[in-house]
């Protein structure tokens, strides 16, 4: 497809402190064995963009060693394929970026070589599977300068100023965007995914360069939203927004049931794609008792795992309980251990006999190399 | 001219028919029926020879080779997408003349001999891609350089009831074969042949020509190449390995093994001797609120519903509720349907088991493995 891919890793990382400390937000791990960015770049290769790159902004190691050549998404090509493009310590443009636009600033060289018509912005925050040619359908149908991907759905207080909303007239145009509001019920939320063209966004960073603009949302999407044209594709399908520990775990625990694992992962727009790791199937033992469970592949279970999502090389020892947890890859377990309600980050070992206890809207985060 | 030498190239007899496996290689060759719930048999060879840094391996396919062809692709699933080497695979050619199908083990390799010349290697090591074991290759090749040998054997020590099925070697107080036998009535030994073969390229290649001109060899090297050279005077010796290895080359053996992987004296899927296999892109499994498994393998994708005991079940199969599964392999993509029992069977791939069935005789009863061949649908009417 005629189609530039710009992901960025961690543009809204301010709420994942736990989740992202010591990794960038596209690497967080979710669904028993993929990272946040496997579904934006699922989205992309089963959309046909055979060209796209990766801004991120720190602590960017796992995410490299998880994207390494691009092999795994059929993104190793000499045409195209994958660029990850970690901040420069020297020269111009040296440093964090201090927004969107000002990340965008950095890559222009890539951008204005790059061949196709279109370009596709999106985060790594969001987990939907959509079929972006739709989407640029929909953009070149309407004229837009800009078009803007967005769900319906319900946000609250808490979770509304995560989020951008968009108010749009019958055909579809933006009237009006609110940016991180405080405010509930049913709004058009985005997806932090926008769909230019590429001349357009070109511009758009000349213009940012010339005005000091560093944030898209403020800056281009809010100010000018009766300038430019900007038109809002609705997206109805599977959605999830890790915007905090608590929706991390919302989420993850509604791929328990049936519905929402089949529109995740069996959605007629493709696979989703990760690093393959070789590990063997899962081993259950004899006393194994597991119910209600998302169990990837690489696992020992002995013991009992309820309403649970279990990364792949995970251990449970014998007369173990895991209930509502979720455990991330290579979480060992010893026996006669209970744990309800934990996150365990990667690596961790929980020792025999130990009883660990969150709260199902409150539940427990447990670091990764952490020994119990 | 730029060098392509290697020092060992590996040929990997891949071209077998394996009828003793009944319908499930009606369709593929032997060494790409499915095993242990996301391997293919190939899986196990093509590993040991990365994880024994040898990267230069011929593959040699001629019975129903189009699923094995695709699996085996470029060979990066191994780590054998390489500039120099990587994974060939040779399928019988025309030539100027005397075009014809390989007629015989050793005939595979006396076809390929400018394969083979085109890496001047020292060293040919044969296998079979129908064995499940984990083996350091780069061991025995060490073994046949410090016994200055002309060929190695590898050997196993096998039940003396089951030794008829090998080659039997007798073998002197250094290691030196002084005997061979192809399926012996009366075994002299219980060292069995495992069909593993380090050989001098230049004796090799030597003996495969001669044999070539003998109208009465069945050009294999059990039966030919081995007592032509044995009695030739060649300096064989026999390299004992010891661990786990299983031929598959029957229902009952493919059953078994798969069984293998569960028990704990059995045989170890996990640890640094990773298998590679190519992966089929599914997310983890699913088991629901109903329920049960026990004493299992179950790999990506799969849906599991019901019961499932001392059973291997590949990816994306699906369990539904109330349904039993016992002492059974379960092969990728098959649909087992509601209250349906499924005993000590074997279920090929694509398969689809409709509600309230019976498939097989239980284990305890002692009938036969019940296999139900590829992309059949079995519906209650």
């Amino acid at each position: 497809m005629n189609a530039l891919g710009i992901i960025f890793s961690d543009m809204q990382d301010w709420n994942l402190t736990e989740l992202a400390s010591h990794r960038s937000v596209a690497a967080i791990p979710f669904g028993g064995r993929y990272r946040l960015v496997d579904f934006t770049l699922s989205n992309m290769v089963n959309s046909g963009l055979n060209k796209m790159c990766i801004i991120t902004k720190s602590n960017y190691r796992s995410l490299m060693e998880h994207v390494g050549s691009g092999k795994d998404w059929d993104l190793s090509r000499k045409k195209g394929g994958i660029l990850i493009f970690p901040p420069y310590a020297l020269g111009e443009n040296h440093g964090l970026f201090q927004g969107r636009l000002d990340a965008l600033k950095r890559v222009l060289h890539y951008i204005s070589s790059s061949k196709e018509k279109y370009v596709i912005l999106s985060d790594c925050d969001m987990i939907y599977n959509i079929d972006y040619k739709d989407v640029i359908n929909y953009h070149v149908e309407k004229k837009a300068d800009i078009t803007a991907v967005y769900t319906k759905t319900n946000v609250d207080r808490e979770n509304s100023i995560h989020k951008i909303l968009y108010k749009t007239s019958d055909d579809g145009r933006a009237n009006d965007i609110l940016v991180y509001p405080i405010t509930e019920g049913e709004h058009n939320v985005g997806l932090n995914t926008w769909v230019m063209n590429k001349d357009f966004l070109e511009m758009l960073i000349y213009d940012a360069i010339a005005h000091n603009y560093k944030d898209f949302s403020y800056d281009v999407l809010a100010a000018k939203v009766h300038t430019l044209k900007i038109f809002c594709y609705e997206y109805n399908g599977y959605y999830a927004h890790i915007d905090s520990l608590k929706s991390y775990y919302d989420n993850s625990m509604e791929l328990l049931c049936k519905d929402k694992l089949n529109s995740l992962f069996y959605a007629k727009t493709g696979s989703i794609y990760t690093k393959t790791k070789d590990s063997p199937p899962t081993k259950y033992g004899n006393a194994a008792d597991v119910k209600t469970s998302l169990i990837a592949s690489g696992c020992i279970i002995e013991g009992t795992v309820e309403n649970s999502i279990i990364f792949r090389g995970v251990k449970v020892g014998k007369n173990s309980v895991a209930k509502n947890s979720i455990l991330m890859q290579h979480t060992t377990i010893g026996e006669n251990a209970k744990l309800d309600s934990i996150i365990t980050d990667t690596y961790a070992t929980i020792k025999d006999d130990r009883i660990l206890l969150g709260y199902s809207n409150c539940p427990f985060f447990i670091k990764r190399y952490s020994n119990i | 001219m730029i060098s392509n030498k290697k020092e060992c190239v590996v040929m990997l007899l891949a071209g077998g028919q394996g009828s003793r496996l009944g319908s499930l290689t009606s369709k593929i060759a032997k060494p790409s029926v499915p095993f242990g719930g996301k391997y293919r048999i190939i899986d196990f060879t093509l590993s040991n020879c990365v994880n024994s840094n040898l990267d230069t391996v011929g593959v040699l396919t001629q019975y129903q080779p189009l699923i094995l062809n695709s699996y085996i692709g470029d060979g990066k699933p191994w780590d054998l997408d390489r500039l120099n080497g990587g994974i060939n695979i040779l399928p019988p050619y025309q030539k100027v003349d005397d075009s014809k199908w390989y007629t015989g083990t050793a005939n595979a390799i006396y076809q390929n001999i400018d394969f083979i010349e085109e890496h001047d290697p020292e060293y040919v090591l044969i296998l079979s891609g129908d064995h499940i074991y984990k083996m350091d290759y780069s061991l025995m090749i060490n073994y046949h350089k410090e016994k200055g040998a002309d060929c190695t054997i590898s050997v196993i020590n096998v039940p003396i009831k089951e030794a008829s099925r090998f080659g039997i070697l007798s073998s002197d107080s250094e290691g030196r074969i002084v005997d061979f036998e192809e399926k012996p009535s009366r075994p002299k030994s219980t060292n069995a042949s495992m069909g593993i073969y380090v050989f001098n390229w230049s004796k090799l290649k030597k003996y495969l020509e001669i044999d070539d001109k003998n109208n009465k060899s069945s050009k294999d090297f059990g039966k030919d190449v081995i007592p032509l050279m044995l009695n030739s005077g060649e300096k064989i010796y026999s390299y004992e390995f010891k661990g786990y290895w299983k031929d598959v080359g029957t229902i009952d053996s493919l059953w078994q093994a798969n069984m293998d992987l569960l028990s704990d004296g059995g045989f170890e899927l996990s640890g640094d001797w990773v298998i590679y296999s190519r992966h089929m892109e599914k997310p983890p499994h699913f088991i629901g609120r109903t329920a049960s498994v026990k004493n299992s393998i179950v790999s990506e994708g799969a849906e599991i519903l019901g019961t499932v005991e001392n059973s291997i079940i590949f990816s994306g199969v699906k369990v539904n509720e109330n349904a039993i599964i016992k002492d059974s392999v379960i092969m990728a993509d098959v649909i087992i349907d509601e209250n349906t029992v499924v005993n000590y069977s074997i279920i090929d791939e694509f398969c689809e088991i409709g509600k309230n069935l019976k498939v097989g005789t239980p284990k305890e009863k002692n009938a036969d493995i019940t296999v139900i061949p590829r992309e059949s649908k079995l519906l209650n009417l």
